[in-house]
């Protein structure tokens, strides 16, 4: 028994120091997931963008506003910490407010003029985020006392009152589509690989566009399936409400575009392995870095610069960002546009990698 | 260069070492114009070098063309490189040094051309286990180009020759070894391909099932395809093949049709002839003969060496004859293939003992 037992162990042992790849990628997870993990979970948020206005007519700043708006601007959360506002100043209510409705700030404050007749500091928060609001209104509440002003305050949420589980709900599609394409999008490449299997079809006129399409496409069906599924079960779970017909046809062809997104960057990645271990610890140390920052568990904002930098090319960004635009704040195709776009540049890019890495030969 | 310094062996196709590799690519592109309309595949100086942990030789400045038309035989031990030149030949290699010509493509300049015109039975199964033997030829047949208004009249036909068409729809992973080897011989011709690869086709298969493969080759031969066939049978060679060529440790070592394979072999055939009584004179009458070698008296039958054995057998029985001897019985024993390999090489055919050359039948990564 005990000779049958350490041959067994020693025929695995050899395996895995043969495949110095796995050994690495298993070494790196968890300090990925440290680093990672850490950074963008546990960061302070700040630079929180927001602004202010004063209430008319008239337009003319009262001492109110000029204290206030010096208080946000300098407010720190302890010493030696960045800003947590960074304060633009409006003219008139209106632009202010239709900055915010485009996400461009995650807040609005509203100084009341002296003619008014309750005094009251109105704000107007962009709901759909996780955490910035209740910073927001605190921040507020801090200034104020800061300054020694009693104006009553008065919070609207513009999207209602949303929940966390329907923040974190809309970032589960994308998670869907993710997991689908990690099982099957390049998979069957290198299973056909590992089993010897491509050698029949490489010697057909096949080319290796066609292959990698083939693939893409596949993989594309099966995501989108996975996608509208979770989205449907999102529905019945976390209470979200589609508000119009448009809003989710438009969602569809998000689920799509970010499926064809992900699924090229898997069949890329497959498009260079012949085993299927290696690939597994590629693609999951992906789904770490690019699932962490979508923003789909937690706020962008809260994570440090170099991780920021990560959703500038992380389609699943693109993607949690369109739909939540779309499910939690109403926004349609002006808004979203730029985001598909986006989302269209990076499958092209990783279709044409994909198609130039994938070797013909047998070599 | 790494090509080993031992001689040659009686080949006059091993050209000057030091001008293979490098001119010869350079000199590569789209130059393939057939020469003659004989040949349609012309393989020159050929050499290709694995080189992972161990660099290994696998072929090694090989020369040969190949006839339209003919059934052309690639033997040898496992790991004589066979493969290798069958990859290389069907565009899955690049040859580390060396040119070669599928009829009129390069194999370095136009390797999608020569896709459309060959077929391939790998040596390894490259059947997907997961689908049905219908879903497997439908596929092969769409990636190489069938007529979708022929297609299914086409896998019906094959999955008919194969035996299979009971089995149709249901899945390869259900078959036994030698009904996959079927289906994935018959899927290499679905297109009617110019030039036909097979590589150790009759591996694993039955007796019977070979013959039918013979058949299925034979016939295929008759419609004008030419087959490119690696085999380590010798019966499977005498059979189908038109010339033989002889690879060992990546080298070429011999090539020619059958019977001049045999004439290598300095010893000849052997005649035997039953008698009943048997004088001098006439066994020294025989040894007069020409191309005879050697005349023995063993018990009732006499055994005579002779280069050529049908040839000579005449003059004997002319002997016989003049001297009013009965012949009881006459035999001739040509040497076989793996007579003439053992002559060769000084081993035997399939004993694969070279075990450095052993790993390279597998898949190989990068």
């Amino acid at each position: 028994m005990i000779r049958g037992a350490i041959a067994i162990f020693k025929r695995d042992f050899k395996k895995f120091l043969g495949n110095p790849y796995v050994l690495v990628f298993t070494l790196l997870m968890p300090i990925m997931y440290l680093v990672i993990f850490g950074n963008a979970m546990g960061g302070t948020i700040s630079h929180v963008p927001i602004g202010v206005a004063q209430e008319g007519p008239p337009y003319t700043q009262t001492p109110l506003f000029n204290d206030a708006v010096d208080a946000l601007m300098h407010l720190q959360p302890q010493r030696d910490n960045p800003r947590m506002f960074d304060v633009t100043v409006y003219t008139d209510e209106t632009t202010a407010k239709n900055d915010l409705s485009e996400g461009r700030i995650s807040g609005v404050v509203v100084f009341p003029s002296e003619v008014s007749s309750d005094h009251a500091v109105r704000m107007y928060l962009d709901s759909s985020d996780y955490m910035v609001p209740t910073l927001v209104q605190s921040g507020v509440g801090a200034a104020l006392s800061k300054i020694g002003a009693h104006n009553p305050v008065q919070v609207n949420n513009i999207y209602g009152d949303i929940k966390y589980i329907q923040f974190f709900g809309v970032g589960v599609i994308v998670m869907a589509i993710f997991m689908t394409t990690m099982m099957g999008g390049g998979i069957a490449l290198i299973k056909d690989r590992e089993m010897g299997i491509h050698e029949g079809y490489l010697v057909t006129p096949v080319k290796r566009s066609s292959i990698i399409l083939g693939m893409i496409s596949s993989g594309t069906v099966r995501a989108f399936l996975a996608g509208f599924i979770i989205f449907g079960v999102g529905i019945l779970i976390t209470g979200i409400i589609m508000r119009s017909m448009e809003d989710f046809l438009l969602v569809l062809l998000v689920i799509f575009i970010a499926s064809i997104g992900v699924t090229s960057l898997m069949v890329s990645i497959a498009s260079r392995f012949s085993n299927q271990q290696e690939y597994a610890s590629t693609t999951a140390f992906f789904n770490l870095i690019l699932f962490m920052t979508s923003g789909a568990f937690y706020p962008t904002i809260g994570m440090p610069d170099w991780l920021r930098w990560i959703t500038i090319i992380n389609p699943e960004w693109y993607s949690v960002h369109a739909l939540r635009s779309i499910i939690l704040r109403g926004q349609g195709l002006a808004v979203v546009g730029p985001d598909l776009i986006a989302l269209l540049v990076f499958s092209i890019l990783a279709i044409s990698l994909g198609i130039l890495t994938y070797r013909r030969t047998l070599e | 260069m790494p090509i080993s310094d031992e001689p040659a062996i009686n080949l006059p196709q091993r050209g000057d070492e030091g001008g293979g590799g490098g001119t010869a690519r350079a000199a590569g592109s789209g130059a393939c114009l057939a020469p003659s309309a004989e040949s349609i595949i012309r393989i020159d100086h050929i050499t290709k070098i694995f080189k992972n942990r161990q660099t290994v030789v696998a072929v090694d400045d090989v020369t040969f063309e190949v006839q339209r038309g003919e059934i052309f035989g690639l033997l040898g031990p496992n790991g004589a490189g066979k493969s290798t030149l069958i990859r290389i030949l069907t565009t899955l290699l690049q040859p580390t040094s060396g040119r070669a010509c599928v009829d009129t493509f390069d194999i370095h300049a136009e390797p999608e051309k020569i896709r459309s015109i060959i077929g391939v039975c790998p040596q390894n199964s490259t059947l997907d286990v997961e689908l049905t033997a219908y879903d497997n030829l439908e596929f092969y047949g769409k990636l190489v180009n069938v007529d979708d208004a022929l297609l299914d009249a086409r896998i019906w036909q094959l999955l008919k020759m194969a035996g299979l068409d009971d089995r149709a729809h249901m899945k390869v992973q259900t078959f036994s070894g030698g009904m996959r080897r079927k289906l994935e011989i018959v899927r290499a011709f679905i297109h009617h391909p110019l030039i036909l690869f097979l590589d150790e086709p009759t591996i694993g298969l039955d007796p019977e099932s070979r013959r039918e493969v013979w058949e299925q080759i034979a016939s295929l031969n008759a419609e004008r395809t030419t087959i490119i066939l690696t085999t380590h049978y010798m019966e499977e060679a005498e059979r189908l093949c038109n010339r033989i060529a002889f690879v060992d440790k990546g080298r070429l070592i011999a090539l020619d049709v059958l019977e001049n394979l045999k004439r290598l072999i300095p010893a000849g055939d052997l005649l035997e002839i039953g008698f009943e009584t048997m004088t001098e004179v006439v066994v020294s009458a025989i040894r007069q003969v020409g191309l005879v070698n050697s005349v023995e008296e063993k018990g009732q039958k006499l055994i005579i060496s002779a280069k050529n054995g049908s040839r000579v057998l005449p003059a004997i029985v002319a002997i016989f004859e003049k001297y009013s001897l009965p012949i009881s019985s006459i035999s001739i024993h040509s040497p076989s293939l793996e007579d003439v390999f053992i002559y060769l090489t000084g081993r035997k055919l399939d004993d694969g003992g070279n075990g450095e050359a052993q790993q390279k039948g597998g898949r190989r990564r990068p």
